[in-house]
């Protein structure tokens, strides 16, 4: 059985994105077989996180109109065999996305044999976003430590609760991770910031990882690689534990505290 | 074939008994009565989310020569809220009401406590003055799947045998939950920009942020308790709060529940810390 896994958050800019290709990544290089499908129709942009905006040929919205098949559309990931994007359309918009279409691509997917298939949401409550949660089994609810991004977490939870098909059925709920993202532990100390502690008390669901913010990920980004892949960097550090935490391992969490530089880091800088 | 028999078909009526909210207007200037209105319902232009209403005018001062139908009407719909007909309006005025698409409703054909026949409305009693929405129900796409309209009991409120409403989970910012003619017990808590809203008690267990509607249909002796206490606004029979400057200390992320005192027309909100030990 193939785990649908929705990346969503409510508010735009928080880290869906970059998310989505570094989880997928992740759960790749553990041996699964991944597919990570960018519903953000119109914009599209997990192709260029994940570098492949120059093989797009065919996309989502082609596959569910039946314009090309599933294995036209999947671009193999540059970095892992076993990772491929399905990725979203620039020219059409978000009507074209039918439930029914969404479903059968699922279905399609499943028989291809994928253990994970990744549903990276667009932002907003609108079609893309209720697409891309409908089929979920699981969801991970990406925050800033910031009361308005908390806000629209919050509501995504409640249409999560309403609109998945799980919910509608009566089956087992959609199971519901936190993941906060461009956490500054010296943000928090000086009272700038809602420490992980408080979002995670507003929201009540499990916390799955806290993921610094860096300068790495706009670096990342830029060239086109998920931001796991930055060997000893903070950022994938932080997303391989969440991903080690998805696989019900347990891992303390990293990156929350905040230290003092000290004396030869003042005098010398660096970060 | 199918169509055949559905040919003479096109249209059947069949009665209907409909749960409808009664508006008391004391008022027919619309000008006055959109301040009021304002006043009220502040910025929330959807309150009444289509409710159908009936206008009742039984408590109007005195009766003006004519009403501009026009006006309040276009007025109340602003609000989302739908008025079909009129009822205790004077003589003069009913020509014109018919004339703006309202049924006129004789008053002997309410029973308050018993909906005998179809499309015969029940009359909820009258709430007092600020009595923000009566009868919302959920709305079927946010509200929360465990959250169904609860039976309407004809039993009315003061036997104890309204069916209470639990909610598992935690409800989420733009989801609204009615307990109709009862009690809500919350197990989850809610998020601020959630709306809760009982005829009877509110009982929450967990954090209480959104906006809590106890005793919507009038009942003064409903209460709102709460185990985390961080409400938008707490509301009991119309009695209404927010918390612009803040919780108050004594209250603020403990438990506390909140209760009608004073007499029937001098009303205040009580909020007391709740002591366990």
């Amino acid at each position: 059985m193939a785990r649908v896994i929705v990346i969503t958050s409510g508010k735009g800019g928080v880290g869906k994105t970059t998310t989505s290709a570094s989880i997928s990544t992740g759960l790749a290089l553990r041996g699964f077989k991944t597919a990570v499908i960018d519903f953000d129709v119109g914009l599209r942009n997990l192709d260029l996180i994940m570098g492949c905006e120059r093989r797009v040929v065919y996309d989502l919205i082609n596959v569910v109109n039946g314009e090309a098949n599933l294995n036209q559309a999947l671009i193999k990931d540059k970095h892992c065999d076993n990772l491929f994007i399905l990725p979203a359309s620039q020219t059409r918009d978000k009507d074209a996305l039918t439930e029914e279409g969404v479903e059968k691509v699922l279905k399609d997917l499943e028989h291809l044999g994928f253990d994970y298939i990744l549903c990276d949401s667009p932002a907003g409550i609108e079609r893309g976003a209720v697409m891309a949660l409908t089929f979920a089994d699981e969801a991970i609810v990406v925050s800033n430590p910031e009361v308005s991004s908390v806000r629209d977490s919050d509501r995504i939870l409640g249409i999560l609760q309403s609109k998945s098909r799980r919910a509608i059925e009566g089956r087992e709920p959609v199971k519901e991770h936190l993941l906060v993202t461009r956490y500054s532990p010296k943000r928090v100390e000086d009272g700038e910031m809602l420490s992980y502690k408080d979002v995670q008390e507003l929201l009540r669901i499990p916390l799955i990882g806290v993921i610094p913010e860096s300068d790495d990920v706009l670096q990342a980004s830029n060239q086109g690689t998920p931001a796991i892949h930055l060997k000893d960097s903070d950022v994938a550090t932080a997303y391989l534990d969440v991903v080690a935490r998805f696989l019900d391992e347990d891992r303390p969490l990293r990156f929350v505290a905040y230290e003092k530089p000290g004396l030869l880091k003042r005098l010398f800088g660096g970060k | 074939m199918a169509d055949a028999s559905l040919q003479g078909k096109l249209i059947e009526f069949k009665g209907a008994s409909l749960a409808v909210m009664t508006a008391y207007v004391r008022e027919t200037d619309a000008v006055r009565l959109a301040d009021a209105l304002h006043m009220m319902l502040g910025g929330m232009p959807d309150f009444f989310a289509g409710e159908p209403a009936i206008l009742d005018f039984s408590q109007l001062g005195n009766s003006p020569d004519r009403v501009d139908w026009t006006a309040v009407l276009s007025l109340l719909r602003r609000y989302q809220l739908q008025p079909v007909g009129v009822r205790n309006l004077d003589e003069h005025l009913q020509e014109g009401a018919r004339r703006a698409g309202l049924a006129v409703l004789r008053a002997e054909s309410f029973s308050a406590e018993r909906p005998v026949a179809a499309a015969q409305p029940r009359t909820p009693p009258p709430a007092p003055a600020p009595a923000p929405a009566p009868t919302l129900s959920p709305t079927p796409v946010e509200a929360a799947p465990q959250a169904p309209a609860a039976a309407p009991s004809d039993n009315g409120l003061d036997n104890g045998l309204a069916p209470t409403l639990v909610v598992d989970r935690p409800l989420r910012s733009g989801q609204q939950v009615y307990a109709k003619g009862g009690d809500l017990v919350l197990l989850a808590g809610m998020s601020p920009g959630s709306e809760i809203i009982a005829d009877g008690s509110i009982h929450c267990y967990g954090p209480l942020r959104g906006r809590a509607l106890a005793g919507a249909r009038g009942d003064t002796s409903a209460r709102i308790f709460s185990t985390n206490f961080g409400p938008e606004l707490v509301s009991i029979a119309g009695v209404y709060r927010t918390f612009e400057r803040g919780i108050p200390q004594t209250v603020a992320g403990r438990g506390a529940q909140v209760r009608l005192t004073g007499s029937d027309n001098l009303h205040t909100l009580e909020i007391t810390p709740l002591q366990y030990d």
